[in-house]
């Protein structure tokens, strides 16, 4: 494999609801930061790739209005998917192991505050035959699969006000969260439930952000992560796996995709999950933590989502995007030799990303 | 219908063809800095106009960045709204939620002192009298039905009153 | 292409195209995949990577569809990645494989492109009332047939030349039975004759919407041998591929000739080594809604020069007998299922490389164009593919 590492991400803060900015204008400044931390031009980047999804807009082609932060003038290589964008640093990824070029740029966009009421959107993610005219409500699946890790005795409720808390103090660090605090675990667990044994905090608020990563392959990753005064995070390997789609036909209490997709990053890799210093997880409710940490064999001492993680804020189509920048970002500063990114697509974590990144020696 | 059953199963219902499932959802949609500006001249009955200072090119309706360059644009001026048809096309086609009868014209209209094109009907005009350059001008709504919108400008019209057909007018 | 593995394409499935297929989505997916697999005499288990195409989730309600369809296509346990970029999507999300394969990191890539437009409400979807936009009613036409109009209007092609193009494709479409509209009596007079839409668009110059499907395998060298071995079928070697995109709406953007498109073609032609485009295809499957497209895409591809691309239809070389057929399948004109479309001219250039397009197939193809474009013109993708190992 090529070596290609994260060699800027920038991310604008998570609104609940940004009224003030469309969707090129809160990306343009963190397109903006993430390139000049570089000192490179808009022309150096050899291709583009981002997510996002029309139905987090509310229109039709909502991607091209984002194209207008970019200025794909002269034409440029682009491409995007309409999924969360760490699926876009993937193609990114797989692009410059082609090595037509070494300097990639990927940027997410997620607004979760224009749907006036996410339940009515978030039933259309479901087979539209079967499961969609029953119209869930949008923790509900969620739910069913929290309870049925309480009765697989894989947690508990204490343990996920615990992940809350921890999660909504380690925000404080992370000027971007959207909610932040510190928590005693029994008034959390004094809070009535959503979607029994879940509660309104055991999920990641929907808000409004954009996050850009840049990545360079080789000698040129070091020489512009040189510039920006930083460490390149090398992604060592990355893979993504589907599960089947009826949650009746899952065993809810097991991550069988990201056994899968761990594996073969380890493979990939020559490190496994367990090697890491941190993890940024994907967790758009507390249950994930707890499966995700038993699925990726992830030991004792591993920090888990310094950032506050998506429970602080949850950007969608950009927050699995953001996993993998604040990993990169703990590769940087140092806090971290290596790291792991989860990104996540679906009901009940149908569709899993594992990217394991590593700095130089 | 004369689809084979197996015999044990006679006392199926009927095949179901089709399901409908219909969905609704609400959006609130943020008008974003740049296009606050064209809108809120829209309202009083302006044609409010922003130049790139990167590319020169000025732009209406303005985004807040050049979608070429990437700059900020330069605070916004007052143009005259009138412009000369770039191309058209005739809408002969009936479709629901249609606000004039066909057949008319939608035209992309360079406005004087701008690169861009704006998109709008041309009215007044019989549409085979419409032509590539021909010059237009803004037909505005009643003071009282004047909004944040481009709706606020009804239509075109042919800037020389000869031109005009004084029929169609929406 | 030197520089990387050799692409090859061994498998092609496609539906059939109707206005409204009386099959879930799943069900229409279904068959492609079950065609393209058989026709590389693959299974599923053979498949380590899976690229979805389809059109914006609002025209048929469906959020996300790569989720619900992960058993429809055979995709559990493998990694997914739904693509989108406008029209264009069929060919990005073919280059997107083609990628995966030449990165290493898979082996067989299935492509699956559907639209099933049947089951929601595109004119809807595409016009919104949004509280910025004026609603002009004009439709999808309404976008196009302008830049139509100033085409005609530069290049000073006869209005004839429209009508003929129609006459083509659906004369084409005769020979391919998987083809939406099937009109056999056709004539340059009736498509004059047919209600004018969009001025100067007339109805019988406009594409349809329809349910369709379609399905692709994408190998390296190696497999792409062993596959063609088992089965006694030749793979399409990709002999170049190229995207871009260009932003829609700054200020003296070319719609008519847009640079990302002439970009793309430059780039795909010069890694198959083509210079003389006209004289080395044998044929083209471009994304031509409405008629006057063929000449439009000759020429900002590079076939024809600016401003002769109608000569190219008016002399008949663009006709099926003619010496660079375009869109000998019946094309965008003959059926149209949106998501799909894109891909189905990618597979459609394959299959005649491959000698296997049954009817509509061109004697003697051994290099063809398949072409898709996306948004008002700012997505494009390309490839050209060969019988010849490249």
């Amino acid at each position: 494999m090529r070596e290609v590492g994260v060699v800027a991400f920038a991310q604008s803060d998570c609104l609940a609801a940004n009224r003030g900015d469309d969707m090129a204008d809160i990306l343009a400044p963190v397109i903006a930061e993430a390139v000049a931390s570089l000192g490179i031009e808009r022309s150096d980047i050899d291709f583009f790739c981002s997510g996002s999804h029309d139905f987090h807009e509310g229109r039709t082609f909502a991607y091209i209005e984002s194209l207008d932060s970019v200025g794909a003038w002269p034409p440029i290589s682009e491409s995007h998917v309409e999924m969360d964008a760490a699926w876009a640093v993937n193609e990114a990824w797989s692009w410059l192991q082609l090595g037509e070029g070494d300097v990639a740029l990927v940027y997410g966009i997620g607004r979760g505050s224009l749907a006036t009421d996410p339940d009515q959107v978030s039933h259309t993610l479901l087979d539209p035959y079967y499961l969609a005219p029953l119209h869930p409500h949008r923790h509900a699946i969620a739910g069913l699969q929290a309870q049925a890790l309480l009765a697989a005795g894989v947690t508990t409720e204490a343990a996920l006000a615990q992940v809350v808390a921890r999660s909504l103090a380690a925000a404080l660090g992370n000027p971007h969260a959207q909610r932040s605090g510190s928590h005693a675990v029994h008034d959390l667990l004094a809070q009535p439930y959503v979607a029994s044994p879940l509660r309104a905090h055991d999920a990641a608020p929907l808000g409004d952000a954009a996050a850009v990563l840049v990545l360079a392959a080789g000698d040129r990753a070091r020489e512009l992560a040189a510039r920006a005064g930083r460490r390149p995070a090398w992604i060592r390997a990355m893979d993504h796996r589907m599960a089947t789609h009826y949650p009746g036909s899952r065993d809810l209490t097991r991550l069988e995709t990201v056994e899968v997709a761990a594996q073969r990053a380890t493979r990939m890799a020559g490190f496994a999950p367990a090697d890491v210093d941190v993890a940024e997880l994907h967790t758009e409710y507390s249950h994930a933590e707890p499966m995700l940490v038993q699925a990726l064999g992830l030991p004792v001492g591993t920090t888990l989502n310094p950032s506050g993680g998506p429970l602080a804020g949850n950007p969608t189509t950009a927050t699995g995007l953001i996993r993998l920048g604040e990993a990169a970002d703990r590769i940087a500063d140092g806090s971290a030799r290596r790291a792991l990114a989860h990104a996540t697509s679906g009901p009940a974590l149908q569709h899993n990303m594992v990217s394991l990144l590593e700095g130089e020696e | 219908m004369s689809s084979v059953r197996p015999s044990t199963a006679t006392d199926l219902p009927a095949p179901v063809r089709t399901i409908s499932a219909p969905f609704h959802v609400d959006y609130t949609y943020v008008a974003g800095v740049g296009r606050s500006v064209y809108l809120r001249g829209m309202a009083e009955r302006r044609f409010l106009a922003r130049r790139c200072p990167g590319c020169g090119q000025v732009y209406f309706p303005a985004p807040q960045h050049c979608a070429r360059c990437l700059q900020v644009l330069d605070p916004p001026f007052e143009i005259p709204g009138t412009g000369a048809v770039s191309t058209f096309c005739i809408v002969n086609l009936p479709f629901p939620g249609q606000l004039v009868e066909p057949p008319y014209v939608v035209a992309y209209i360079n406005l004087d002192g701008t690169g861009n094109k704006l998109q709008h009907r041309v009215l007044e005009v019989a549409p085979g009298d419409v032509a590539v350059g021909m010059q237009v001008e803004p037909v505005w709504t009643d003071d009282d039905r004047l909004e944040p919108s481009l709706a606020s400008v009804r239509y075109f019209r042919p800037a020389d009153p000869a031109l005009r057909d004084g029929g169609h007018d929406a | 292409m030197s520089r990387h593995e050799r692409i090859a394409v061994v498998g092609v499935g496609q539906s059939q195209q109707a206005k409204q297929r009386q099959t879930s989505i799943a069900g229409l997916v279904r068959e492609s995949v079950d065609a393209a697999l058989a026709d590389a005499g693959l299974g599923f288990g053979d498949i380590d990577a899976v690229v979805l195409s389809k059109t914006p989730d609002l025209f048929d309600g469906v959020m996300q569809p790569e989720l619900y369809l992960a058993d429809a296509m055979g995709a559990v346990n493998l990694p997914v990645t739904r693509v989108f970029t406008g029209g264009s999507v069929g060919g990005h999300a073919a280059i997107y494989a083609a990628h995966l394969v030449q990165a290493g990191l898979a082996e067989r890539v299935l492509v699956v492109a559907y639209s099933k437009e049947s089951e929601g409400d595109f004119t809807w979807a595409l016009s919104r009332p949004l509280p910025f936009h004026v609603s002009l009613g004009a439709g999808a036409g309404g976008h196009f047939s302008p830049v139509i109009r100033e085409y005609i209007h530069r290049s000073g092609a006869p209005e004839h030349i429209g009508w003929q193009v129609a006459v083509n494709h659906r004369l084409n479409a005769t020979r391919n039975p998987l083809a939406h509209v099937q009109m056999p009596d056709i004539t340059v007079e009736k498509v004059r004759d047919s209600p004018m839409l969009w001025d100067p668009v007339r109805f019988l110059e406009s594409c349809p919407t329809s349910d369709g499907s379609a399905a692709v395998v994408v190998t390296g060298e190696d497999e792409a041998d062993r596959i063609s071995a088992g089965t006694g079928r030749p793979p399409a070697w990709v002999h170049g591929m190229a995207w871009r995109t260009e932003t829609g709406h700054f200020a003296g953007r070319d719609e008519v000739n847009p640079q990302a498109g002439a970009d793309a073609a430059a780039d795909a032609y010069a890694q198959a080594g083509i210079t003389r485009p006209a004289d080395e295809l044998d044929l083209a499957e471009l994304y031509i809604p409405f008629s006057w497209y063929e000449p439009i895409w000759l020429e900002n591809i590079g076939i024809a020069g600016i401003g002769h691309g109608w000569r190219m239809v008016d002399d008949g070389r663009t006709a099926f007998d003619g010496d660079l057929p375009v869109n000998p399948s019946g094309g965008v004109l003959s059926g149209n299922p949106t998501g799909a479309t894109g891909l189905v001219r990618f597979a459609e250039a394959a299959q005649q490389v491959r000698g296997l397009a049954g009817g509509h197939q061109v004697d003697g193809a051994r290099r063809a164009v398949g072409h898709a474009m996306g948004g008002a013109s700012q997505f494009h993708a390309i490839w050209v593919v060969g019988a010849e190992r490249p």
